[in-house]
């Protein structure tokens, strides 16, 4: 098992973004969410409860590419941009290695899932996308990758 | 390999011999790599439990909870409750107590600050207060 390290800060402006490659494995998830938790606490003036938001988020977005877009193979990229006092945006990108499901598709899942009522959601699966980071985003959006694979943005937007 | 999980439970007698409670303490974080095999071990401890036997999730020691933990934790409710009991969760972190709260768990699933204000509510003229 080998970890690529990649990290990249870049300060363009006004803009910062931080990107990190990752192996598609379950087991990198906590130090991922560690690592996300850091990042808001210290990049935006969001309170903790949307650093801890973040860290969900971020969990569900990886654990969805890991499962659905790489069935365990290859890696993920997960990049953060923070424009301060503005908005944060993750972006997680699989490079599809499984046949998930298309953009399209995941969209309309999603929606449906946002429609639903929290009793009507049942089973196991189903509240991470619809229910969870559709809630404490205020964008959310999927699109299938050129190369293969999916890219999944989430952004929310600062209160003032 | 998976992120460190340990479940441990433990009988507790209330008020009287007869009156007990099954106290299932969570120690640090459920996510993808774990929630499977620590599901199983808690469907083994609700299985096992008598009819009409009550639950209290401690959760002060949990760190994280993903939304598939959450789809087994309302399982497990259902679980408890077909068997006659209650299932209660006590000392959830801020951040576990916001999913919970957004995907609606806290409206079925009552939960208190303590496992001690939990058990006080499971007695025949238990008192109420103490729920978050």
């Amino acid at each position: 098992m080998h970890i690529t390290p990649s990290l990249l800060y870049q300060d363009t402006q006004e803009i910062k973004r931080i990107s990190v490659t990752i192996p598609c494995s379950f087991y990198f998830q906590s130090g991922v969410r560690d690592f996300t938790l850091d990042i808001v606490r210290n990049l935006t003036s969001l309170p903790d409860q949307w650093a801890f938001r973040f860290q969900t988020i971020v969990d569900e977005l990886c654990n969805n590419a890991i499962e659905h877009g790489s069935k365990g193979e290859g890696e993920l990229c997960l990049t953060l941009y923070v424009l301060p006092t503005q908005w944060l945006e993750v972006v997680v990108e699989d490079m599809g290695y499984a046949k998930g499901v298309k953009a399209q598709r995941l969209t309309e899942i999603v929606e449906e899932k946002k429609r639903l009522a929290d009793a009507q959601v049942q089973g196991l699966r189903g509240r991470g996308l619809g229910r969870i980071v559709a809630k404490w985003t205020d964008e959310l959006s999927f699109h299938d990758r050129p190369t293969g694979g999916m890219m999944v943005k989430a952004r929310k937007y600062i209160p003032s | 390999m998976t992120t460190p999980i340990e479940i441990h439970f433990r009988k507790d007698l209330l008020d009287t011999p007869d009156l007990f409670v099954m106290v299932v303490e969570f120690r640090g974080e459920m996510d993808e790599s774990n929630i499977d095999d620590a599901a199983t071990q808690v469907y083994k401890i609700i299985d096992e439990s008598p009819q009409g036997a009550s639950f209290i999730f401690d959760f002060e020691a949990l760190g994280y909870m993903n939304s598939k933990s959450i789809g087994y934790l309302s399982d497990w409710f259902s679980k408890v409750v077909e068997k006659g009991g209650i299932l209660s969760i006590t000392g959830a972190k801020e951040n576990i107590n916001d999913t919970l709260t957004t995907v609606g768990l806290d409206n079925f699933i009552k939960m208190y600050h303590s496992v001690d204000d939990a058990k006080l509510a499971l007695l025949p003229l238990g008192d109420a207060g103490g729920q978050i």
